[in-house]
């Protein structure tokens, strides 16, 4: 005997992103996957925005790791509200993780939503979480040839976020060629260019961003 | 380990299917089709698939996988085409404006149970 299904198995994923974005618009939260490898300074950067964001909006960060809670102290140490996933050694978060980390948050008091997801260029592309906005993060130590290697990361995200430019002369990185691969892929995405650590460069990212949210941009 | 997670979400949509047919297996075999740019990689299904099988009515059950391109569907030119990888543009009029139409899924197709005695 034969049972005729014809379903989509990752369709399954797609509706709970659709929900949790639904969620999100219900409350004004204003939701972003920040994605990119491990150590290409996800976290770094978080710090770096909600620092210069200080006051002007309220944030929340869900953190996706495999392991441990390393991140999420670090969030915590900024007096922002965070939720960590431990993802027990999956790659990638996926909607349902979202909509159960949503549950410990008072999305009231929450205008923009950061979700870390786990350190990853391939699994992470697959899986929308219901965000708004997709940041994908490559530090310059990774090489200029990420965007051509690992394009479906790059073809699906908002912006592209260049790190560690400040150590862009001690390694053979062209920003033009990883602007150029960019533009064939994903020709609206901007590309901005900071080292978090000094802040440089974060100022023109935190306006873009703003520009993007509904309560404080157009 | 990407395609643990989607053998799971595969178990459980066979689990609800043979619930909606009243079956309860034993489930002889699954037919599937992977899209090209489903980003689901065969062979590690195949092996994710027999690491959480036993146990469940899935257990000793075959994976018959099909797979299917993806195609783009350009809205400038209205060209509907065959792709192997992602592009950006339309490759037959540059325009940007496509959208993916096939290639991102991952089907269940159908279930074959066991012939009961």
């Amino acid at each position: 005997m034969r049972i005729v299904v014809a379903k989509n198995i990752l369709k399954a994923n797609d509706q709970l992103a659709a929900a949790n974005r639904a969620r999100f618009e219900t409350a004004g939260v204003y939701a972003v996957n920040v994605v990119g490898s491990p150590g290409c300074g996800k976290t770094t950067l978080l710090e770096a925005v909600f620092r210069r964001l200080a006051g002007r909006l309220r944030p929340a960060v869900i953190e996706g790791d495999i392991a441990g809670s390393i991140d999420a102290e670090r969030i915590e140490a900024l007096g922002i509200p965070v939720v960590q996933i431990n993802t027990d050694g999956a790659c990638h978060l996926d909607a349902m993780m979202i909509a159960s980390a949503v549950g410990e948050l008072d999305l009231g008091a929450v205008d923009l939503l950061a979700i870390e997801n786990v350190g990853n260029l391939v699994c992470t592309a697959g899986f929308d979480l219901g965000e708004h906005l997709r940041l994908v993060l490559l530090g310059v130590t990774e090489g200029d040839d990420k965007v051509v290697k690992y394009p479906a990361i790059f073809q699906g995200s908002d912006a592209l976020v260049l790190t560690k430019t400040d150590l862009v002369a001690h390694t053979n990185f062209r920003v033009e060629r990883i602007a150029a691969d960019l533009r064939r892929l994903a020709p609206k995405a901007p590309v901005f260019q900071v080292s978090a650590l000094g802040g440089e460069g974060i100022a023109p990212l935190v306006e873009w961003l703003l520009a993007k949210l509904p309560r404080t941009g157009g | 380990m990407h395609e643990l997670s989607i053998a799971e979400a595969l178990i459980e949509q066979v689990q609800r299917e043979l619930h909606r047919a009243g079956q309860q297996g034993p489930v002889k075999c699954l037919e599937l089709t992977v899209g090209r740019l489903s980003g689901v990689h065969s062979p590690s299904l195949r092996f994710a698939f027999d690491l959480i099988s036993p146990g469940t009515v899935v257990e000793g059950a075959k994976l018959e996988i099909a797979e299917a391109a993806a195609v783009c569907q350009c809205r400038g030119c209205g060209a509907r085409q065959t792709i192997e990888d992602l592009v950006a543009a339309c490759p037959q009029c540059g325009s940007p404006e496509i959208t993916i139409a096939e290639g991102r899924d991952l089907l269940l197709r159908g279930i074959e149970l066991e012939e009961s005695a």
